[in-house]
């Protein structure tokens, strides 16, 4: 669950009740289980997206085999990112999401699909799915690949893509991954069907007070220039889709009272650089505005480990020189039971 | 005349060598072995004892309450970050694999967070 208070520069501030979900599990027999969350976005819903959405996120079944081989199918989280998979508000630092984490990654990204996962010993681990791909007509310059996910709502299978991601949670505190995402994109307009690539790599460590955090994400998109002229033509408007977007971030945190339960405060900075207009098609200029990057600090206090109080400002600056990215100041009431 | 102490220093060595000490006489016989759960991982997440052993699994969280399950074993609640360590012992048992699991929903990824227990017999096998 996650409330916040946004006050963003030149805006009025706002109340919202971002996410609020259920999650569900069930065992048919030791070795089939099932796993359901369904997220309430934004409190309402009145049958346009802006005022709020339900998502299913996760509905899947697991088959499992051995430890080194099991199977999946339904709706999954893609294994992309260090967010993704794990997105409960008491694990990450900042009231909202990172930047990168959402206009890079399109986070929280759930498709339906098929797959395997295992650990293979020492601490490896994979999963890699067959699952739908994105819609490119949805693609912005702004947000990048976000709106084309379809989210397993009629999602149009034409183009089936892959994904994957390899783990190692060998050694204790220490995480490092790398994922990928691949598949000819799917819309209405069968000549817009540009493929469209992710790879990304992560590292999460934490020993005693302290905790870093890095990834890095690259997204590519063939022929943006043929996808923003078709879209022109049905549409009016060209899209300004680039060819490649790229983002990347390093966050450092540090437990400044940890004293047992309710005494428990982390303080953290984190830099973003993200730019969804990152390597522009032959014809195309890139829109500075979108060239961002931010500082975000704050801290976050635990009553509870699974109830998180936090509170941030972002500095965000981008390359425009007529467009000034807006600060905001943040508190979010997040928590998980 | 001279006192020696000496037979009343070895009396009390003596002594002392033989008081249990509640909660630690019969831990300190068996081998330790930390566990460390996660959001979505035990490490290790591969533990091997021999048959016969005994091992106390000191069972910690760096987060929120996990569980931990062998089924026919163990199935016990891993507390949350900052409170002391579930001391759960496990063993002897006959040489084999056993899977273990976190058997307590704890967000998004619960279903990842699964490892084995490896018996293994005197010439090293876990059949």
């Amino acid at each position: 669950m996650e409330l916040h208070f946004n006050d963003i520069e030149a805006a009025d501030p706002v109340v919202d009740f971002h996410r609020f979900v259920l999650i569900f599990s069930h065992g048919f027999t030791s070795r089939i289980r099932f796993m359901g969350e369904l997220e309430l976005e934004h409190a309402v819903v009145e049958g346009l997206e802006e005022k709020g959405e339900i998502e299913l996120e996760q509905a899947y079944l697991d088959f499992l085999i051995t430890r080194a081989f099991n199977a999946r199918a339904g709706m999954v989280l893609m294994p992309v990112g260090l967010i993704n998979e794990r997105h409960e508000p008491p694990v990450f630092q900042g009231v909202e999401r990172p930047f990168v984490d959402t206009v890079i990654i399109p986070t929280t990204w759930f498709d339906p699909g098929v797959g395997v996962h295992g650990e293979v010993g020492r601490g490896f681990r994979y999963r890699a799915y067959l699952t739908t791909p994105l819609n490119a007509f949805e693609f912005s310059a702004d947000e990048g690949i976000r709106n084309g996910r379809q989210q397993g709502s009629n999602a149009r299978a034409r183009n089936p893509a892959v994904t994957g991601r390899a783990e190692f949670v060998g050694v204790p505190g220490l995480t490092v991954g790398a994922s990928a995402w691949t598949g000819r994109s799917t819309s209405d307009v069968p000549s817009i069907d540009v493929r469209v690539s992710v790879a990304e790599a992560d590292a999460r460590y934490h020993r005693d007070r302290v905790e870093l955090r890095g990834e890095f994400a690259h997204v590519s998109i063939g022929d943006a220039a043929r996808l923003n002229r078709t879209i022109e033509l049905q549409t009016g408007v060209s899209p300004n889709v680039a060819e490649a977007l790229r983002g990347f971030y390093g966050e450092a945190s540090y437990r400044v009272w940890a004293a047992g339960p309710s005494k428990d405060v982390v303080t953290f900075v984190r830099y973003e650089n993200f730019d969804t207009q990152f390597r522009m098609p032959a014809g195309f200029l890139p829109l500075k505005q979108f060239d961002r990057d931010a500082w975000v600090a704050g801290a976050t206090y635990y009553p509870d480990p699974d109830v998180a109080v936090k509170i941030d400002y972002v500095w965000q600056r981008n390359q425009s020189a007529v467009i000034k990215a807006p600060n905001s100041f943040n508190v979010g009431l997040g928590w998980w039971f | 005349m001279k006192r020696s102490f000496a037979p009343s220093i070895a009396a009390l060595v003596l002594t002392c060598a033989t008081i249990p000490v509640a909660g630690h006489t019969q831990a300190s016989t068996r081998r330790v072995i930390t566990v460390v759960a996660e959001r979505f991982s035990f490490t290790p997440s591969e533990i091997t004892i021999d048959a016969g052993e005994a091992v106390d699994l000191h069972l910690k969280s760096d987060d929120t309450a996990h569980g931990f399950r062998i089924a026919g074993v163990v199935n016990a609640t891993v507390p949350k970050r900052g409170h002391d360590p579930l001391v759960v012992t496990v063993g002897p048992l006959t040489p084999g694999r056993y899977s273990f699991e976190c058997s307590r929903i704890c967000g998004a990824g619960h279903h990842f967070m699964r490892g084995v227990l490896i018996v293994r017999d005197k010439a090293g096998a876990s059949r």
